[in-house]
């Protein structure tokens, strides 16, 4: 049972669009159980760290959630703000602890280091670079093309697993698999066939 | 670094889809038509945008408009930018809830320059899709080329650039629009030397090398075409590898793995 998390933030249409193209069922939830039930969730998300996480939590879904993947060994994916939200700490409006299911902080784009032909926020198709050929990135080009729609990244910190970067006047993490969780900074939903690759290789864990 | 775009414009009215020709609408088919006998979900592989545009005359139907963009959304797997007569946030949320990521916005520049103040503060101005459309004077024109402003292109363009929080313009020539005779470049002449935000060209694509003549334009991130019968079968499909082959900056994907993974789940869950 692959489960989207409804968590009220931002738009899952598209996301249930993609998955049923490949074929699965999802379903939209906010219900612990079945978030506890899931063989694969997907947090998705548009907004702000601080709000999706206040979202989270009020719904009682942090704990179901970070139960699921800790003890229950269910996949996770989480998309642009849903994988910020698996970090420890992010910055935006004020600072908000994460999900905190990897110790990776997230922080707003440098607008000192970046270049000024570089806006913020980061929109459009960018290509994602990774040496890996399993897992996540199985039968993904080296360089990817994939979209973007934010302003702020995870920083790396040591992360360990299988990672794709993208440069944006800086190298960011684009997207990675760790022993028990993934996340695309970009949109695979919106990602033509790259996406779609991406997500059914998630399905396939 | 970002990519430029290939963009197709889908103007609808009353539950039709049309082609315009100098801002006269001629009705071509529904949903149906445009999934049957244009097989639009299979264009949509060869295209990196989606602008659905709502240029219904008198009363619009808001709610079937939104039905048509989830529709059109359900095997389109791409950013998705809808417009046309949005009033209100109510109807931005309504659309960005159907699958769409950006709002357009036209008449409103002018004439509710409120309205985009709120989108932006609650979407992000990325959001936002501001739409020109000039004629062959350089006047612009709004409520789908009705009514004429006072201001100069020249002038409207650095406001709506610099004074609103836009994301990006949609640059439209009435003069070429559905005429298939290449874009009018002089128009990006009238943009501010400082425009900061991605420019979209519209209006006059005919063939392919109208697309790459303007994405080759340094002022250019991206270009719409509206025309559905100019890039019929898999005529945007090969345009595309022209474009490609000329060593424009598009994003690349294979087409066919993308056909073939309908389904290929359905099984393994």
């Amino acid at each position: 049972m692959v489960v989207v998390v409804d968590y009220g933030m931002g738009n899952v249409y598209s996301v249930l669009s993609a998955l049923r193209y490949l074929g699965c069922d999802p379903i939209l939830t906010n219900n612990t159980q079945k978030i506890l039930e899931a063989s694969h969730l997907v947090l998705p998300g548009v907004g702000s760290f601080k709000k999706g996480m206040q979202s989270i939590r009020e719904r009682g879904l942090d704990k179901a959630i970070t139960k699921a993947v800790n003890e229950r060994g269910v996949k996770i994916l989480g998309i642009c703000l849903g994988m910020q939200l698996l970090g420890s700490f992010g910055d935006e409006d004020g600072g908000t602890e994460g999900l905190n299911l990897i110790p990776n902080k997230v922080r707003l784009f440098d607008s000192q280091t970046l270049d000024p032909e570089m806006k913020i926020p980061h929109v459009g198709f960018n290509s994602v670079r990774t040496s890996e050929q399993e897992g996540l990135f199985k039968g993904l080009p080296s360089n990817a093309d994939f979209y973007f729609t934010h302003s702020y990244r995870m920083l790396n910190e040591g992360l360990e697993g299988r990672l794709g970067k993208c440069n944006y006047g800086v190298d960011f993490l684009a997207a990675f698999e760790t022993e028990k969780v993934c996340g695309a900074q970009f949109h695979p939903e919106k990602s033509q066939t790259n996406g779609l690759i991406l997500l059914k290789n998630f399905l396939s864990l | 670094m970002l990519k430029k775009r290939v963009i197709f414009t889908l103007l609808y009215d009353h539950g039709s889809f049309m082609l315009s020709r100098n801002f006269c609408l001629q009705k071509v088919g529904n949903l149906r038509w445009l999934q049957k006998n244009y097989n639009f979900s299979q264009i949509a592989f060869s295209i990196d945008e989606l602008i659905i545009l709502d240029v219904s005359k008198g009363e619009r139907d808001q709610d079937k408009f939104c039905e048509h963009v989830k529709a059109l959304a359900e095997d389109c797997f791409i950013p998705i930018a809808a417009g046309g007569g949005i009033r209100d946030l109510e109807l931005a949320r309504k659309l960005l809830n159907s699958g769409a990521d950006k709002i357009v916005i036209n008449s409103d520049l002018k004439t509710n320059p409120k309205l985009i103040e709120l989108v932006a503060k609650e979407f992000g101005r990325q959001c936002l899709v501001a739409s020109i459309d000039v004629n062959k004077e350089n006047t612009v024109w709004i409520q789908n080329g009705t009514e004429k402003l006072d201001l100069s292109a020249r002038e409207w363009l650095a406001y709506v650039s610099q004074e609103l929080p836009i994301g990006e313009i949609y640059l439209n020539s009435m003069e070429n629009d559905g005429t298939g005779q290449g874009y009018r470049l002089e128009l990006l002449d009238l943009l501010p030397p400082s425009v900061s935000v991605p420019v979209i060209l519209a209006g006059g694509a005919g063939k392919y090398h109208h697309l790459i003549e303007g994405l080759l334009h340094k002022k250019v991130n991206a270009v719409a075409t509206a025309h559905l019968f100019n890039f019929v079968g898999n005529g945007l499909e090969l345009a595309r590898d022209e474009m490609l082959n000329e060593g424009i900056d598009l994003p690349r994907w294979d087409i066919q793995t993308a056909k073939n993974m309908k389904n290929c789940c359905a099984n393994s869950q």
